[in-house]
């Protein structure tokens, strides 16, 4: 595996438009700006939206479109791919520096998003990203409502070694962690890959922490942080920056920091025991998310 | 595996033992502390302040020991929203009989924001 053996290879997976990459880049930004950690992030999202909260950009230029501008990925150069972030995540200034890639993805309707992926890991790899000097964590920031093949290259590959699931307590949420704990069951025992926790990105719903919790219980893993909703993230966002680096004494940052403080410390690294989806609806019935349904009347339309 | 903040070896599980949480905050010196004042809620007319005397609780020696740490100038704090959650569940377990701590997690398990000062 590349880079040294000290450095830690973790990744954000998640339903889409679950936060992923918002809690990720707020939660790395804590990791660097707190606790003086060095990260590479590698975006697996065609969306690219990964890094721009570090680079207070609207999208990088990724690494496919770099390749397809140019010709062929041995055209792209690793300063072209690869940005240093802006402000508190600079190399140059104090505390741990964040550098931001982008793998992008193919033209929708076209090809396999997750080629892209392969294509720029082997990319950072040649080109020596992952042995930078002072590098503590690579991040994954990976889509994950359907775990394709593509999608599962950072876990299917033994890069990722410690996956984070971005989730919340609605039923969707739940599906895709429980899916991406199968996906992890699939590849843990040939790539050495480990569920490390699931973050609720809270959607502030009833007994949402009740369910994150049992959820995480009956993978085996734990609920590392519960992150909760805050108009302050929207605020940040608009200035294309991460609450870390907007507000750092507010309360969101807080979390972030706390967060941030588990994920450095963290040492639960387990192989998933994903439930089945009896048991998943099971699980949203008993903390009333579902209201029991009369068999007799399913697919019966409501009476006028 | 982390409770109240307190990190505990992946070697314990992901179910810690409410005792061994209890532990951890058993040292807490809660002798100069008479009141534990939350702040629920951010919108100005919506806020309420919550009074808490128990001194015999688990509850009581947990939030004072959230409140002192790095916190040398005892000024009101932000409640991480999983602590408070995690404070109410094991309360709800150890402290079951008491009714003024059952109120007061009735409260922490709801969305609102709280900020603690003790007196």
């Amino acid at each position: 595996m590349a880079g040294a053996p000290s450095l830690r290879q973790i990744a954000f997976y998640g339903k889409g438009g679950i936060g992923k990459s918002t809690t990720s880049q707020n939660t790395l930004a804590a990791m660097s700006h707190y606790f003086d950690k060095n990260i590479m992030i590698v975006g697996c999202d065609p969306k690219a939206d990964s890094t721009r909260l570090i680079l207070h950009e609207k999208a990088q230029d990724t690494i496919l479109s770099l390749a397809a501008e140019l010709g062929t990925i041995e055209d792209v150069e690793m300063e072209q791919a690869r940005l240093w972030g802006k402000g508190l995540f600079d190399k140059e200034t104090p505390g741990g520096w964040i550098n931001c890639t982008e793998s992008g993805g193919p033209e929708p309707g076209v090809g396999c998003a997750g080629r892209g992926v392969i294509t720029a890991i082997n990319f950072l790899e040649e080109e020596g990203a992952y042995d930078e000097e002072g590098l503590d964590f690579v991040s994954y920031d990976v889509l994950g409502d359907v775990v394709c093949g593509g999608f599962a290259m950072p876990i299917r590959e033994g890069k990722a070694q410690e996956i984070y699931i971005v989730m919340s307590g609605e039923m969707m949420a739940m599906y895709a962690a429980n899916n991406i704990s199968k996906g992890i069951l699939k590849y843990a025992n040939t790539g050495g890959v480990r569920l490390a926790g699931l973050v609720c990105n809270a959607r502030m719903t009833d007994k949402e922490y009740d369910l994150a919790l049992e959820l995480a219980q009956r993978l085996g893993t734990q609920l590392i942080h519960f992150v909760p909703r805050n108009n302050i993230v929207q605020h940040a966002e608009l200035r294309r920056m991460t609450v870390v680096e907007y507000s750092p004494y507010s309360d969101q940052a807080r979390e972030y920091k706390e967060l941030a403080r588990k994920i450095v410390n963290n040492d639960m690294k387990i192989i998933p025991t994903p439930i089945t989806m009896d048991e998943l609806e099971e699980l949203l019935l008993a903390f009333g998310l579902e209201d029991e349904v009369d068999e007799s009347q399913v697919g019966k339309a409501a009476e006028a | 595996m982390f409770v109240l903040g307190f990190h505990f070896p992946a070697s314990m599980g992901n179910q810690i033992p409410d005792e061994l949480v209890a532990e951890k905050i058993a040292d807490v010196d809660i002798s100069d502390v008479k009141e534990i004042k939350l702040l629920m809620g951010t919108k100005e007319r919506d806020k309420e302040w919550l009074s808490y005397t128990n001194k015999d609780t688990f509850l009581f020696r947990a939030m004072v020991h959230y409140f002192k740490e790095e916190n040398p100038e005892k000024l009101q704090k932000y409640m991480i929203y999983m602590n408070r959650y995690q404070m109410s569940a094991i309360s709800k377990r150890v402290d079951a009989a008491d009714d003024e701590t059952m109120k007061l997690c009735h409260h922490l398990d709801n969305m609102e924001q709280f900020r603690i000062e003790v007196a």
